[in-house]
């Protein structure tokens, strides 16, 4: 599978090579004194470590090349392409994988499905596709509303392995509505990535559309109103069928909770653009949406649903009316204050938390919404809870930030942090924060959660999902745990709770590393759990709530009595999730677990219901900011809305905040308990948040603490005032008429400005700012085209609302309208986009062969004639893997170097081999005594030679050794050897030596000879009579 | 027995994670059929067969397995496989070629009354017939039923004491027809003789831990019929041996990848040829060693 290939990181260093030569001139002469075999054995040697030293510095790698390929199946489960032919998709893919993937090869394939968002259904995986039943999981987590190639085709890159192939085959019909996927795909070109495309064929189908509903520019009650409908029937008429779609054309007319039917009109629509008009007249100051819609008589002569509705709005000033939100569980509680503000020529509405507002466009007939005393989740069982979502808080403070309506939360047990609204966007509007940050002020929450849900589909995910809900709603001061199972029990932060407030950010990275395994029981882990809670209470905490979640899919062995009944005695509530996927099974023990502490138990089969329960669960934590105090009197302090109003009555309790450290934030009043801690007892505080105004009043309005308050004259007059200040002013002095329309993929406003005597304002200076569908804000300038008509625009990429607001002058009532972008471009008529689908599988990969457009029946069950194109086929740039071997060469450098120092130093005879040989044959046949003297000449010539060659050697290292030769000043070692030698033997032996041979002394016997002569010197510095 | 530790190296080595024949998702129980071949369970719902090399042979599903999937395998005297479908409260009996016997269903019904279950953890059968089929969830119980699958008695229950269990993941059957239990979750093994009409506690051994002697989660166990007890221990990541009084003779296995490492294992099985095969679940193989 794996080639082997030789590179160099730094291959301009390979140029030192050419210096070898001069190397074997130099050192060529320097060594002539080896002998002819030793001297080029050390050239060579020489030449060794010269060459691997240069490989050193070029970096020299080994580069493995595998056969292996990865193809990622890339699937558009977009809606603009029939459900039928998606699910030919998943068919296709897993019969691909069975039919082409070579195991031999370890080849891989993946899935990464995508619609707005792209998600990974199978990572690159070594073995047919685990898709089971044909149910793509990964799509709970997109939206097929949108085609956003381009995000999925960089999803599919990152999730290529670098030890293979790459290619990815894309199963679309072309039709991108997001991002440019062309611009991405030479990209993965460039990057070695090739491309085949499987392009889905949409047939003709019967379609029609209402293409807008447009009203005129200048509103105004009592007025008639012509309203247009634009209808399209996209339906291509053949010889057997006319095309003609027979349905009912129905306008209504919305504002609040009243919906009036304008037209309810049965029509036969002809192929092409139809436009129906009528007239009605506006009796009331509202902001109203209408809607038309066209519905069908056979479901089967449309396609797309989706398309058959568009939206235009209206708003006709009047009197400003208030929304007021309550807590569905606890309802009525403001029932009195919505009495005395309607007494006061306030409008009021009143809407339940479990019956919140969907869209901007609800909000915007009022001027002021507010919270009263309501938690952001509520409910008992997993199948009632229900909260603001991330988008509803968004709307909530878009409407006032960009649209000027006021925003003002009135306080109770359920309100601010101890409603779990910490650390939303909600908490940035308000002028107080929601959280206590100094732990000294309030006792701190302690909150355990326990993960075991590892079979649920997606379970990993989700159990993410929950934790961070629940990290969120946490306050800094709180302390949070998370247990899960990687081979036992583990704490996922360290050892037990921690402190949230310097660890969030960190928490919530470790979070994305978890992947909790098959807890076997409960038991150990609420053990755990326990020691986790007492140990931060041995600490010194003053943890006030102590809580636990328990997510489970219910196999896991229940907990010991004993253990229950520590966590009861320590009272520790414990809520438990029984998320369905074994069934009702697991569901009694968790229940049981729940009923026992005091917690409460959840029976979810939709785990989209669970980040709902984590933030309801998780604001248990928040109770200790509750300030209960009887009899409290407010510190008032002067505030526009306290004008004129004295002698506040005592009130008995508060939701604890703390006051943002901004000059914008005007403080009215301050409850005197904790004295020691204002910034934390505000009672009154507003502040201008973007054109809007927003309050907040931390005690409630009469029902639970502030009851006095009821019975109390300056009622009236205090939150009349509270209400009016934060209300968007309703009274312009000019008068103003503004009109839009989408046309061209721009949103176009023409304001109209008429003063009291109906003469046109001209040289005002009018600026606008639109929220789009996904609630973010977009700025743009009108400029005067003509006397009193100013014209602003702005590009509208996005399908569904734009609010409008435009600003005539400082203090001035914002002018508001709308406009609707009436459907996304996937659900327009289309037809496969063959120029996308060619361009892409055009596409070259960098070292490999372009790709294919794989072309064939693409229906359920009859995908075969598509499998004819490999899409494993090895022609793409093999996948290259380096590794360094620069360090090992180091080191065979070094030891080849000894080598070479070991050559020209030391000489090894060969004469022992003759010796042995001899000696063995002596000893097996028996030899004569002349061929023992014979051999004792041969040795000692053996001996003379090897004497000569020191002498050689000698002489040739003093080319490289200067001074060897020469005498030198003797060493202590030698001193001390010299001086214990036995007087006899340096007489005896040389002189036997002197005898023999003059020739045959041995180069330790010259060097002594040497070194005798230097103590003789008259500047010796040593005794010569030593030896 | 060789010396404890990830240095000993098992014979073979088989599988890896995959849906296609012979790859694994999470095999979590596995059984000998009297013809010497290997059934493995796994995360997929599929029975899949091997001779005892890990070659292939032929493989089925378990047709419902949405709420779960089974979790223990044994043979009947008949030579037909018994399967714990765990978490639809009942035991199905198969033939070695993937044949159901719907007949000899015991159990579907969720509860707590005899002939009721929690999850279904393993189902073996005696020399006379009658079958254990062991549970956990609300009631960690065994209940017995004969031949013909009518409920004879029950015993054990939720609880640490001796007689009780805490998840008795799996029972295997001596010459005398006493059960040997791994009590999980109280990590122990306790031997009981339920012959007559009512259960009795014969042996009882094991603490957590996770010394040679301790246990941590035993998962499986098996007898060789010379006088030892091998178990396999989920959170120990390790096969220990011990002899019948609860001795330990030495482990094999640590935590990790690598061969002769386990990650999470939920089985073993005993050949014939005295192998254990080691269904090493989280690394989706098997291993073949003998000790």
């Amino acid at each position: 599978m794996f080639g082997v290939d030789v590179a160099f990181n730094k291959p301009l260093y390979l140029l030192l090579l050419v210096g070898l030569p001069l190397l074997w001139v130099f050192s060529f002469r320097s060594i002539s004194g080896l002998g002819r075999i030793r001297r080029f054995f050390a050239l060579g040697l020489r030449s060794l470590v010269y060459v691997l030293l240069v490989f050193c510095l070029a970096e020299m790698q080994l580069q493995y090349s595998s056969d292996r390929v990865t193809v990622v199946y890339v699937l558009d489960q977009s809606e603009s392409i029939p459900r039928d032919k998606r699910a030919a998709m998943v068919q296709y893919v897993v019969k691909d994988v069975v039919e082409h993937r070579n195991a031999s090869r370890g080849d891989r394939a993946g899935v990464v499905v995508f619609g707005r968002e792209a998600a990974i259904e199978v990572p690159p995986y070594e073995d047919s596709l685990p898709i089971q039943q044909g149910r793509l999981e990964a799509m709970m987590k997109v939206r097929s509303d949108a085609s956003n190639l381009e995000g999925a085709l960089k999803l599919a890159q990152a999730s290529f392995t670098e030890d293979s192939a790459k290619r990815i085959v894309i199963v679309t019909d072309g039709n991108e509505t997001l991002g440019d996927a062309q611009a991405v795909a030479r990209q993965l070109a460039e990057n070695g990535i090739g491309i085949d495309v499987v392009p889905v064929e949409l047939s003709s189908r019967a379609e029609i559309a209402v293409e807008k509903i447009s009203l005129p520019s200048d509103i105004r009650k009592g007025q008639p109103v012509q309203v247009n409908v634009v209808l399209n029937n996209m339906t291509e008429p053949t010889e057997k069928d006319d095309g003609k779609v027979a349905g009912k054309v129905i306008v209504v007319r919305k504002h609040g909770s009243r919906e009036d039917v304008l037209v309810e009109q049965p029509m036969e629509i002809e192929p092409g653009k139809k436009v129906l008009t009528f007239e009605h007249t506006i009796d009331q100051s509202d902001f109203y949406t209408y809607e038309a819609r066209f519905v069908p008589d056979d479901k089967l002569d449309d396609s797309m649903v989706q398309n058959n509705v568009a939206t235009a709005f209206a708003h006709v000033r009047g009197e400003g009316s208030v929304l007021l939100i309550e807590d569905w569980e606890n309802p009525g509680e403001f029932d009195y204050l919505i009495e005395r503000l309607k007494a006061n020529n306030i409008e009021v509405e009143k809407m339940p938390s479990n019956g919140l507002f969907t869209s901007l466009a609800e909000l915007q007939r009022f001027d002021c919404v507010i919270l009263g005393d309501v938690p952001r989740a509520s409910g008992g069982g997993a199948g009632d809870v229900s909260s603001f979502s991330d988008q509803q808080i968004e709307m909530l403070v878009r409407n006032t930030q960009q649209m000027g309506c006021g925003l003002l939360m009135i306080g109770g047990p359920r309100s601010f942090g101890a409603g779990g609204w910490s650390n939303t966007d909600l908490e940035k509007a308000m002028p107080v924060d929601f959280n206590i940050k100094d732990a000294k002020v309030v006792p701190v929450g302690a909150l355990v959660m326990m993960m075991h849900a590892s079979e649920l589909a997606q379970g990993n995910y989700w159990q993410k999902v929950v934790a961070r809900e629940a990290l969120k709603a946490l306050g800094p001061q709180d302390y949070c745990g998370l247990i899960h199972w990687s081979g036992n029990d583990q704490w996922m932060w360290g050892g037990g709770l921690i402190p949230v407030g310097p660890n969030r950010n960190q928490m919530l990275a470790r979070l994305n590393r978890m992947t909790p395994g098959d807890m076997p029981q409960f038991d150990p882990a609420m053990k755990m759990s326990l020691a986790g809670f007492n140990a931060i209470q041995a600490r010194g905490a003053n943890v006030a709530i102590k809580h636990m979640i328990v997510i489970s899919d219910g196999d896991p062995s229940p907990p010991n009595p004993a253990t229950v009944k520590a966590y009861i005695t320590a009272g520790i509530k414990i809520s438990t999730v029984a998320i369905g996927t074994h069934g009702p099974a697991g569901s009694t023990p968790l229940r049981n677990l729940a009923t026992q502490t005091g917690g409460k138990y959840y029976a979810v089969t939709d785990p989209k219901a669970l980040p709902r329960i984590y933030q309801r669960e998780a604001r248990r934590i928040a109770q200790p900011l509750i300030k209960d105090h009887p009899g409290m009197i407010p510190i008032t302090y002067p505030h526009e809305v306290l004008e004129g109003i004295e002698g506040f009555p005592s009130f008995d309790g508060y939701v604890m905040t703390t006051v943002k450290e901004n000059a914008l934030v005007d403080t009215g009043m301050v409850a005197p308990v904790p004295a020691e801690h204002p910034d934390n007892a505000t009672l009154l505080a507003t502040w201008t948040y973007g054109v809007g105004r927003t309050g907040v009043l931390t005690t409630d309005a009469g029902k639970r603490w502030a009851n006095k308050w009821t019975a109390w004259e300056g009622y009236d007059k205090f939150f009349t005032q509270l209400v009016r200040y934060t209300m968007r002013p309703t009274d312009n002095q000019g008068n103003f008429t503004v009109a839009s329309e989408v046309k061209d993929g721009m949103v176009r406003v023409v304001v109209t400005a008429t003063n009291e005597d109906d003469e046109y304002v001209n040289f005002l200076k009018l600026s606008g700012t639109a929220v789009d569908p996904e609630m973010e804000s977009k700025d743009f300038q009108l400029r005067q085209v003509s006397s009193g008509r100013y014209v602003g625009e702005f590009p509208a990429d996005k399908s569904g609302s734009y609010f409008l607001s435009i600003l005539p002058g400082p203090g001035e009532a914002p002018i508001r309208t709308g406009a609707n972008v009436p459907y996304s471009a996937e659900f327009r008529q289309q037809r496969l986009n063959s120029a996308l689908v060619e361009a892409l599988a055009a596409l070259k990969p960098k070292g490999g062969e372009a790709g294919q457009v794989i072309d064939g029946n693409f229906a359920i069950g009859r995908v075969e004639e598509l499998l004819k194109v490999d899409t494993f086929r090895q022609d793409l740039p093999k996948a290259i893997s380096s590794q360094h071997i620069w360090p090992f060469l180091l080191v065979l450098c070094g030891l080849v170097f000894f080598e070479d120092v070991f050559v020209r130093r030391v000489t090894i005879g060969t004469e022992w081999i003759g010796h042995s040989y001899q000696w063995v044959h002596a000893r097996i046949f028996g030899a004569a005594e002349k061929e023992d003297e014979e051999d004792r000449m041969e040795r000692l010539r053996m001996i003379k030679q090897r004497a000569t060659a020191d002498y050689d050697e000698q002489k040739a290292s003093t080319r490289f050794e200067v001074g060897l030769d020469q005498p030198a000043a003797p060493s202590a070692v030698e001193e001390e050897l010299s001086a214990k030698t036995p007087s006899s033997s340096p007489s005896t032996k040389p002189k036997k030596m002197d005898q023999s041979s003059e020739e045959e002394d041995s180069y330790t016997s010259r060097l002594l000879k040497a070194k005798k002569q230097a103590r003789k010197r008259p500047g010796g510095q040593l005794d010569d009579d030593k030896t | 027995m060789p010396a404890a530790g990830p240095s000993t190296e098992p014979e073979v080595v088989w599988g890896r994670r995959g849906v296609s024949d012979g790859l694994f998702e999470k095999p979590r129980a596995a059984a000998i059929s009297p013809d010497d071949e290997l059934f493995i369970v796994d995360m997929t719902a599929r029975i899949q067969v091997f001779d005892l090399d890990g070659h292939f042979l032929r493989a089925w599903q378990i047709p419902e397995f949405y709420k779960g999937r089974p979790s223990g395998l044994s043979f009947d005297l008949e030579g037909n496989l018994l399967v714990a479908d765990t978490h639809y409260n009942r035991m199905l009996v198969y033939t070695p070629d993937g044949k159901r016997l719907d007949e000899r269903t015991i159990g579907g019904v969720e509860g707590s009354q005899p002939g009721e279950f929690g999850f279904v953890t393993e189902a073996v059968q005696d020399s006379q017939g009658n079958y254990y089929i062991s549970e956990y969830g609300q009631h960690d119980r065994i209940q017995k039923f004969d031949k013909d699958g009518n409920f004879l008695f029950q015993f054990g229950g939720h609880g640490s004491v001796p007689g009780k269990f805490i998840r008795p993941q799996n029972m295997v059957i001596d010459k005398n027809d006493h059960l040997w239990i791994a009590d999980a979750c109280n990590h122990r093994i306790q031997v009981i003789d339920a012959t007559g009409d009512e259960a009795k506690l014969i042996k009882i051994w094991g603490e957590q831990g996770s010394e040679p002697g301790k246990l941590g989660y035993p998962y499986d166990l098996v007898l060789d019929g010379k006088g030892h007890l091998y178990v396999v221990e989920y959170s120990n990541h390790r096969v220990q041996k011990f002899d019948l009084e609860g001795n330990s003779l030495g482990t094999w296995g640590s935590s990790g990848h690598a061969p002769g490492q386990l990650n999470s294992p939920w089985a073993l099985v005993l050949d014939r040829y005295g192998r254990i095969h080691v269904i090493d679940s989280e690394n989706h193989r098997v291993q073949r060693i003998r000790l």
